[in-house]
């Protein structure tokens, strides 16, 4: 289809040899099968190991920003709309050829090109805007700013376009952002638009997700997967977060512009949500297997406990670690081995090895680890010269 | 579900018969949902809550509860998890031990955290190691690498190579090490240079001579990070030091030996950090040894990272299959 910048058919192909893998190791499929159906599914695109997409991202986006810079050199300075839209034109020409002649598939400079196109015209559409306006409102970006849908509204018209072109993750949780802030924008402008707002914004993700879920019964499944995929857990995560109590009232504070935030109307509401929101996510996530809900519904349980603490610390946080810490490790433990023979449909068996992040968790040790058994005390001091660098380890 | 329509699409083309269809069909619909990176994590957020909160909770309350009692249970507690890492090892190999399972290992790393929480408490209170801080870092850095080798973990692994890099004054996890590190004005680069030498040598010994030589990945990701900062802040420092002076040969070469070793390893984590670190000491010498009017500037750029983008993309050939 014209619509996509990518043949559809690497996607397809993609999902389908993993599948097939995954199959075959379980006896479901005979080697010889693999073997015929990698042959008719080749993987005729470039897209390389995570670590070269991140170098060629790099790479790309200080060549082309670096460009950019050569545009304003002849004088181009003074003319911010020119240097935009030659800068976005050399990018999305850059990048379509680019897709075409090395057949790149979300493999580094793709996604900085696409990016930089969208940064330029987005720069565009804001300058533009800012030209209309008000001085009073130019360079405010506020997002209670009135002529902020002016601007949004075209740019959401641009992400959108450019996530059916470019199946593009990032871009599509821009334009989702985008989307949210548009409704929380055209809202906060009322007394009863703010009273509204949480609702209001739960309302939208709400119906954010279920269009999501009804668009992807009719497009391309494997060319959007990723793409539904950030949707999902974003819209989940406002969802969560336009419910939770915390972020109501802090956020209700700061809207009526007041120094300390005091209780707000319907609070028992938010605080039934702020409970109820994760244990049915966990839930919903442990019957239909969908791991976007159970990961927004892990998190969103953290931050419900940091919610409730915030406002009703029952214990002091060393001892709640303490013994939040020994409840955890008895539940892991417990979970495993109780799950280490499939029981209700779930296992603590892991579906397949993962190399990669076995060899890093040993970064995310020497990371984490030595920071939790570093006490600072305030009664004890360092007794010599040795406090040089020590920082998060395990020194004294 | 997608994979129903993997199945239909290639029954359609005669790759799948109809009854391995179905049989597929009915394993991905019954097929249980795995829980292990989920309940792993969960794991491993319990024993950082709990090594961090008794931690605090110690120091806060040195007085008031009896040091003998403290130092009973986190002794007793540091044994059960060393207990039960013991009871589920494999026999010492050379190689990759089979792994013991999740729960030993993240009890042994939950016994080398209580480890540390007591050394701290005995040297607060009764100043075991009296000013001798440096043996009080020694200590667990020596028995940490033991047990990692003992016990085939590299988590304890980076523990101990954290412990070695605080000894000389160092912070070397991954984050920190931007962070926390003032080589700027601390003079400690020369120390950080030899220390990310001494374990980059020690990750390719253990490669070379094939000891642990799944090891090498953590010796040489925190060696070589923690030399290419120190030797690249050196190099940006306006201060002249002897490491100053032969810093940019220096990065250079350490580049140009990740870029070897990536090749060797098939590792693209190496490549990309061969890369950046060399590009960064190549455009400082470039514009050190040519004129860096602004012209020059802006066509350094795009023609430079031109020419690296066509090097990553052919760089299958580089780095050769994985």
């Amino acid at each position: 289809m014209i619509l996509k910048a990518y043949n559809p058919a690497w996607a397809r192909a993609k999902a389908t040899r993993e599948a097939a893998a995954r199959w075959q190791k379980q006896g479901l499929l005979s080697p010889a099968q693999l073997d015929s159906i990698y042959a008719t599914h080749p993987l005729d695109y470039y897209r390389p190991h995570i670590f070269l997409r991140i170098a060629l991202f790099i790479f790309t986006c200080l060549g082309s920003g670096a460009a950019s810079g050569f545009f304003s050199l002849f004088g181009l300075s003074n003319y911010f709309l020119v240097v935009c839209v030659l800068s976005a034109l050399g990018c999305l020409v850059v990048l379509e050829i680019s897709i075409k002649s090395s057949r790149l598939y979300h493999a580094g400079p793709d996604n900085a090109l696409l990016y930089m196109t969208l940064g330029w015209l987005t720069a565009l559409v804001f300058y533009s805007v800012s030209l209309a306006v008000p001085a009073a409102f130019r360079n405010s970006f506020s997002p209670g700013n009135p002529f902020l849908p002016l601007a949004l509204i075209p740019v959401l018209g641009l992400l959108v376009a450019a996530v059916v072109r470019y199946a593009d993750r990032l871009v599509s949780a821009f334009a989702f952002m985008i989307y949210i802030l548009l409704i929380f924008n055209i809202l906060s402008h009322s007394t009863i638009g703010r009273l509204l707002l949480p609702f209001a914004l739960m309302l939208a993700s709400a119906a954010a997700y279920y269009a999501v879920w009804k668009v992807m019964q009719h497009v391309d499944r494997f060319y959007y997967q990723a793409c539904f995929t950030v949707l999902k857990a974003l819209s989940l995560s406002v969802f969560y977060l336009s419910g939770n109590y915390l972020v109501v009232r802090e956020g209700n504070a700061l809207l009526n512009d007041m120094p300390a935030s005091t209780q707000i109307p319907f609070a028992a509401l938010f605080y039934f949500f702020t409970v109820s929101i994760p244990v049915a996510y966990v839930y919903v996530a442990l019957r239909k297997h969908d791991r976007v809900w159970l990961l927004i519904g892990l998190l969103s349980a953290a931050f419900s406990c940091y919610t409730i603490r915030f406002y009703h610390s029952i214990l002091p946080p060393e001892i709640a670690a303490t013994i939040a810490g020994v409840v955890l490790i008895a539940f892991a433990i417990w979970a495993l081995r109780y799950l280490h023979t499939p029981r209700h449909g779930l296992t603590s068996v892991a579906e397949g090895e993962e190399p990669l992040s076995f060899s890093l968790e040993s970064l995310v040790v020497a990371q984490t680890a030595p920071s939790a058994s570093q006490p600072e005390p305030a009664s004890f001091q360092f007794g010599g010269g040795h406090s040089g660098g020590g920082g998060a380890d395990s020194s004294y | 579900m997608v994979s129903d329509e993997i199945l239909i699409d290639l029954q359609a083309k005669g790759l799948l018969s109809p009854e391995q269809t179905a049989v597929i069909g009915n394993y991905e619909h019954t097929r249980p949902f795995s829980l292990h990176y989920e309940l792993r994590t969960v794991l491993y957020l319990g024993i950082v809550l709990l090594s961090g909160g008794l931690g605090v909770l110690l120091y806060q309350h040195l007085d008031d509860i009896g040091h003998s009692v403290i130092v009973a249970a986190i002794s007793g507690l540091m044994a059960a998890c060393f207990a039960y890492a013991v009871r589920h090892q494999s026999p010492f190999t050379w190689e990759q031990a089979p792994r013991a399972g999740v729960v030993p290992d993240y009890l042994l790393l939950l016994g080398c955290l209580l480890f540390l929480t007591l050394e701290g408490y005995l040297q607060a209170q009764y100043e075991l190691f009296g000013t001798r801080y440096g043996l009080a870092v020694f200590i667990p850095a020596a028995l940490f690498f033991w047990l990692a080798y003992r016990f085939d973990h590299r988590g304890v692994l980076s523990m101990a190579i954290t412990a070695l890099a605080s000894w000389i004054g160092l912070s070397i996890a991954p984050l920190s090490a931007f962070t926390e590190n003032n080589f700027f004005r601390s003079g400690l680069g020369g120390a950080a240079v030899l220390l990310g030498l001494a374990l980059m040598g020690a990750g390719f010994v253990s490669e070379q001579r094939n000891l642990k030589r799944h090891f090498a990945f953590t010796y040489l990701s925190l060696g070589s990070n923690l030399a290419l900062i120190a030797t690249t802040a050196a190099l940006l420092s306006s201060e002249p030091t002897l490491l100053g002076t032969i810093a940019a040969p220096l990065v250079l070469l350490l580049s140009g030996f990740l870029i070897w070793y990536a090749r060797r390893t098939h590792s693209y984590l190496f490549l990309l950090m061969g890369a950046v670190y060399g590009y960064i000491a190549f455009t400082y010498l470039f514009f050190k040894l040519f004129d860096s009017s602004s012209e020059l500037l802006t066509l350094y750029f795009p023609f430079t990272t031109f020419v690296i983008i066509l090097l990553f993309v052919k760089a299958k050939e580089i780095v050769g299959k994985p």
